[in-house]
């Protein structure tokens, strides 16, 4: 029974990249253009290939790690992530390594018109799998929530206040405080429990990466239209604008939640085994203005 | 194994930090940049002054870390 999700997955993993490779083929026979323009077709037209198989591995990963109670092992160890959760996120950030660093050197070669060492369509190629990896996971990642339901990431609404006057606790206390006399929250007032993810990981890190993931996404797949179908120059002009930006806010998330996590050892163990070490099961709350608010406490710093 | 990842997060750090400083640069001498007007040379000021405020964070971060791991504990 364990095993046939994972054969599920190989399977589509193999059917999917036969597909890519015979659309990339295909391109190669009847279209008379260059290499980069060639990767450019066969993107747009693996695109189905790309999202089906996201949205397959994100039903195989509800189907495999339901949300469940919260599990302990033996040595005291807290469920973090499930295996799903801990796939998808290594291949969303070998997706980031492939794209990022290619799109940076892209843009920056054109703002410097200065030639790289490879030849321009090589960039593009891997972007362009980068970019599919980042698709894939993403496509996964919302199918995989939507049959778990899980929303522990997110806060009710009504909630707002509460979880901001907690983000305003768990930062450095300058900053903080300014924040919090910005947005008029009353920090005297306990913010009480986070949940399962802190303050910051609610109100600031996964709404900032879920909406450059967004943002650079979108405004990929428009860049890519405009050779499928006919789009305006100047939405062309702004889309890019907004995929530039959308590449800097993640190069500074990038930076920022390796800084983050690093500094939080645990987290960084479980995003790897899905399990939280012991002693570091439990989330501190804010308001703890003499301590760390909001971190995982121990690990070995 | 925290060193390691502190070491290549270090590495990870370096090329952003000459990322900024292309960004920054280029918001002044850039032709293009000067070229699409005063909001694009602010992007680049502003993306790459950002770049490299959270490439330091995390360098200093990281150097902490490596230093730490290799100092003895004195058990």
């Amino acid at each position: 029974m364990r095993l046939i999700g994972p054969l599920i997955a190989l399977a589509g993993t193999i059917v999917a990249g036969l597909l890519v490779l015979n659309i990339a083929s295909q391109v190669g026979q009847t279209q008379p253009w260059g290499a980069e323009l060639s990767d450019n077709f066969v993107f747009v037209r693996a695109l189905p290939a790309i999202l089906g198989l996201g949205v397959l591995y994100g039903v195989l990963g509800g189907w495999l790690s339901p949300r469940g109670a919260a599990a302990r092992r033996a040595d005291g160890a807290v469920r973090r992530f499930s295996t799903t959760t801990v796939l998808l996120h290594a291949l969303l950030a070998a997706g980031f390594l492939l794209a990022l660093p290619t799109g940076i050197w892209q843009y920056l070669g054109g703002i410097l018109d200065v030639q790289g060492p490879l030849p321009v369509f090589l960039y593009y190629r891997i972007h362009y799998i980068g970019a599919g990896l980042v698709l894939v996971s993403v496509a996964a990642f919302v199918t995989y929530w939507w049959m778990t339901g899980d929303r522990s990431l997110l806060f009710a609404p009504g909630d707002l206040r509460r979880h901001l006057r907690g983000f305003a606790l768990e930062l450095p206390p300058q900053l903080g405080m300014r924040l919090a006399g910005l947005l008029l929250l009353d920090t005297k007032q306990p913010a009480g429990s986070p949940g399962t993810f802190t303050f910051y990981e609610k109100v600031f890190s996964f709404p900032t990466w879920g909406f450059a993931i967004g943002l650079i996404s979108i405004t990929g797949l428009v860049k890519l239209l405009r050779y499928a179908m006919p789009i305006p120059g100047q939405v062309i002009f702004v889309d890019s604008t907004l995929h530039v930006t959308a590449m800097v806010i993640l190069v500074i998330r990038t930076l920022d939640h390796l800084r983050y996590t690093l500094a939080r050892w645990p987290l960084v163990v479980a995003m790897t085994t899905g399990w939280l070490p012991i002693g570091t099961g439990s989330v501190r709350g804010a308001p703890a203005r003499t301590s760390p608010a909001g971190s995982v406490s121990g690990g070995d710093e | 194994m925290k060193r390691v990842a502190a070491i290549l997060a270090l590495l990870w750090c370096l090329p952003h930090l000459v990322v900024a400083f292309w960004m920054v640069q280029g918001a002044f001498v850039a032709k293009t940049a000067m070229h699409e007007g005063v909001i694009a040379q602010f992007s680049l000021l502003a993306g790459g002054l950002l770049i490299a405020v959270f490439s330091l964070f995390l360098a200093r971060l990281c150097v902490q870390i490596v230093l730490a791991s290799s100092q003895p504990s004195g058990a």
